[in-house]
């Protein structure tokens, strides 16, 4: 097969000595920043980010890979040992996994969090390999008004579904899209936004927006409200599973990737479902269903698989319609871009060699993940022993050095400092993050497409409506809209009077 | 008048426990284990898991010691929280693990030993494991 | 769930309050700033620039009026929590003073000291406002990771990182 040759020649470009090196390096440093509690993979992404300006695309791809993954596996580990998830997706890791641990079992839930993970890794990178050309096939044919459709479909999706409070969902979308429109107007070269700022003219970069939400967000927020709590104790143990553990480990890995990969794959998808998911299935189908909340292995095997899977799975729209789904993927995004690098449907045709190395990085980053990881285990735990001042100073160490990085501007410091303050606004009050970011991230390509398509249409609305493809995209923003109202009449409890659970630790960190 | 002993959950702590139920069977004197674990970190190693605590409770009571386990969990400082622990019960002797450190060690890392030897207003007793 | 007493109770509520003004406050400039652009539309762009602000700017300000009345029926949004985060007390302004004006600080010195010499203010600041009481410590380990992360980005990778002062001696 055609894509199978450029996956080998991806290797052949990958697997030389330096670029092993690097892998290695981007594994291990995502993994202790990853370790650390509240930072997830996308915060691990991008305070590294910064690290791979100086490099070449192919070697920057390749840091990326390990950091992505290694940030993942730190997560988890983290989520075990200490039942504090760096993000949202740990949270159900947590919750068997910290049991287990507490049970002695450590060793146990490590190694099962660690090869599911891999397992699922590997997996979703095979089907990256084998749906992204078709995706992209598919992709081409879109026009503009699809793809308007389709981000609408991801605004509804995140501001409406996820988190209970709908008005607040909205109100954060807004709030990122007008993040989103500060710089210089594409088409006609107006300046929105900017008041007169000349380093607003650019816009303002996902990163820093990312950074500041994140990372110097959760920084002021704990500051605040520091609670001084006794150090746990961590259990060590070098992972390693009996014959029993992996006969109740497979198949949850299986079938936690098969329900993660899909979930990754949709815009505004997501980890959190597919892993609630998987730890739903796990209990039913269990032959010891009374472990469960106890420590039972499936519970950690399939959620972890079902994590690794989602976040293979959003690097497809990511490449093939160079449309980002979560922070992660925006934050990869961003510094494709950097490298002049515009993903979407052509990015396969323009820069093969560079997306098939990619793919190629992200096998050979997992895989180090497993061999290095598994004995490296009780060290990233004793990372755990950090003081929390040095943590937290550490992180706003990093997020700053970033974000100056970013453009050698002290102005995207007072940025940072800004968007920090919103991000501490938006955990007290409670609105969910993950709209906002989205907000930002797609409002351009919103704009955008939205334009053209209206463009084409010289200006009829009908040129909103494109294809078939639109139609159904519309519909299922139509049909998210007005369930809660549908409900309501039906006499059933929908809407927002009831409860507000906006903004729990959920909703924070992606 | 109470034998008090620092206690952390590795071969110094149960060294320096041994020497404290010697001491306080000498003095005839009531013995106070201490456990500090800190609060501004989320994992400590020092901390004495409440099974461990619980194994020196049932431990000293089979050898007929009079003692209070304790665990304090507030502070960032072991050093200092022994300190006042020390002038609360008013401590006849202060029993404490000590472990060798190089000179660079003592000066990037600081010595809980070495502070308790200068700063205790009441004799210290130093172990080191056998 | 952190449970606060129904005085704080209504505190909350009321701050909220000033949530909405704020988003009413947003989608006023944006309508403000899309009135200062002014109309250019051509045949190859029909929607123009000020299409998508004032659109923002009017949902803003419909939100901003739902939310209110959300808020006044009385609905709250659950602040954040966290393991490290203790809910029950009020916020602590002082210690967040201390940590913005560490982060000010290397923000305005970045330039003209350099790197090395803001981010250990940086460091050294934030984690005494955070409670690190080991303070030469602590100035050593900014010490340190500055120099690390300098000679480690700026001069090995290329990051752009300032030198400042310390030109010629680093």
């Amino acid at each position: 097969m055609d894509n199978l040759n450029h996956l080998l020649q991806g290797f052949g470009d990958v697997l030389t000595p330096m670029n092993l090196l690097i892998a290695l390096t981007g594994v291990v440093v995502g993994t202790a920043v990853g370790v650390l509690p509240g930072i997830g993979p996308a915060m691990t992404v991008a305070l590294l980010l910064p690290i791979t300006y100086g490099l070449e695309p192919t070697t920057a791809l390749i840091l990326f890979a390990g950091i992505f993954y290694g940030g993942m596996y730190g997560g988890s580990t983290t989520s075990i040992l200490l039942n504090t998830p760096g993000e949202s997706a740990s949270v159900v890791t947590a919750i068997e996994g910290n049991k287990m641990a507490k049970g002695g079992r450590a060793a146990q839930a490590l190694a099962t969090a660690a090869i599911g993970s891999f397992i699922a890794g590997t997996i979703g990178t095979v089907l990256i390999v084998l749906v992204m050309p078709q995706i992209v096939k598919f992709a081409v044919t879109l026009g503009a008004p699809e793809y308007f459709a389709i981000i609408l479909v991801a605004f509804v999706g995140v501001s409406a579904v996820l988190g209970a409070s709908r008005i607040r969902g909205l109100a954060s979308l807004l709030i990122g899209l007008s993040i989103g429109v500060v710089g210089i107007d594409f088409v006609t070269g107006q300046q929105r936004l900017t008041f007169g700022i000349p380093q607003l003219a650019d816009g303002i970069d996902v990163v820093v927006v990312a950074v500041g939400l994140f990372a110097v967000g959760e920084g002021l927020w704990v500051a605040a409200h520091l609670r001084r709590k006794a150090g746990e104790v961590i259990p060590v143990g070098q992972p390693w599973m009996g014959r029993q553990d992996w006969k109740r480990s497979w198949p949850a890995w299986l079938r936690g990737t098969a329900f993660g990969f899909p979930f990754g794959a949709i815009p505004a998808g997501g980890a959190e479902i597919p892993t609630f998911l998987s730890y739903m299935t796990e209990k039913k189908l269990s032959k010891h269903p009374e472990e469960f909340g106890k420590g039972a292995i499936e519970g950690v095997a399939g959620p972890e698989a079902a994590n690794n899977a989602s976040a293979a799975g959003t690097l497809v729209p990511m490449l093939a319609l160079g449309l980002p789904t979560n922070a992660t993927a925006a934050i990869m995004l961003a510094a494709l871009q950097g490298y002049g690098i515009e993903p979407g449907p052509l990015l396969l045709t323009n820069e093969p060699k560079l997306v098939w190395a990619l793919i190629a990085s992200l096998f050979i980053g997992n895989t180090l993940l497993l061999v290095l990881n598994l004995p490296l285990a009780p060290t990233w735990a004793k990372l755990l022993r950090i003081p929390r001042p040095y943590l937290y100073a550490g992180i706003l160490f990093f997020a700053a050095m970033g974000a100056y990085a970013v453009n050698g501007s002290p102005f995207d410091l007072y940025l940072l400092l800004g968007l920090g303050v919103l991000g501490f606004v938006i955990r007290r009050f409670g609105l969910p993050v993950l709209p906002l970011i989205v907000g930002v991230i797609l409002e351009p390509l919103a704009e955008k497409k939205g334009r053209q398509s209206l463009q084409l249409s010289g200006g009829d609305l009908s040129g909103l409506l494109g294809g078939p493809v639109a139609w159904i995209a519309y519909a299922i923003v139509v049909a998210v809209l007005i369930w809660p109202l549908l409900a309501k009449l039906r006499g059933t409890s929908g809407g927002d009077d009831d409860h507000h659970h906006a903004g729990t630790k959920s909703e924070v960190a992606a | 008048m109470t034998v008090l002993v620092g206690y952390v959950p590795n071969s110094f702590g149960e060294a320096a426990l041994s020497a404290a139920v010697a001491e306080a069977a000498r003095r005839q004197e009531r013995l106070l284990v201490v456990n500090m674990s800190r609060d501004d970190v989320l994992a400590d190693a020092h901390r004495a898991a409440d099974d461990q605590l619980a194994r020196v409770r049932r431990d000293l009571g089979e050898l007929g010691v009079e003692a209070e386990v304790r665990r304090v969990e507030e502070g960032s400082d072991a050093a200092e929280a022994l300190l006042e622990v020390a002038t609360e019960v008013d401590a006849s002797v202060l029993v404490i693990g000590l472990r060798h450190r190089t000179p660079v060690g003592k000066l990037l890392l600081g010595s809980n030993a070495q502070r308790l030897l200068l700063e205790a207003s009441c004799p210290v007793l130093a172990v080191k494991p056998v | 769930m952190s449970h606060s007493p129904t005085g704080t109770q209504e505190v909350k509520d009321r701050a909220q309050y000033g949530l909405c003004a704020g988003l009413a406050l947003l989608g006023g400039l944006l309508l403000f700033d899309a009135s200062r652009i002014g109309h250019a539309t051509t045949t190859n762009d029909v929607v123009g620039p000020r299409a998508v602000p004032i659109v923002l700017g009017v949902a803003l300000i419909l939100v901003a009026a739902v939310y209110a009345r959300d808020i006044a029926r009385g609905g709250h949004g659950e602040a954040e929590e966290g393991e490290d985060v203790d809910l029950r007390h009020p916020a602590d302004w002082k210690t967040l003073g201390m940590l913005a004006a560490a982060f000010l600080l290397n923000a305005v010195l970045i330039d003209p000291l350099g790197w090395v010499i803001s981010g250990t203010i940086l460091f050294w600041g934030s984690a005494f406002a955070l409670g690190n009481r080991h303070h030469i410590r602590g100035l050593a380990i900014a010490i340190a990771l500055s120099l690390a992360t300098f000679y480690a980005f700026a001069i090995g990778l290329g990051v752009n990182l300032p030198a400042g002062i310390l030109k010629g001696i680093l």
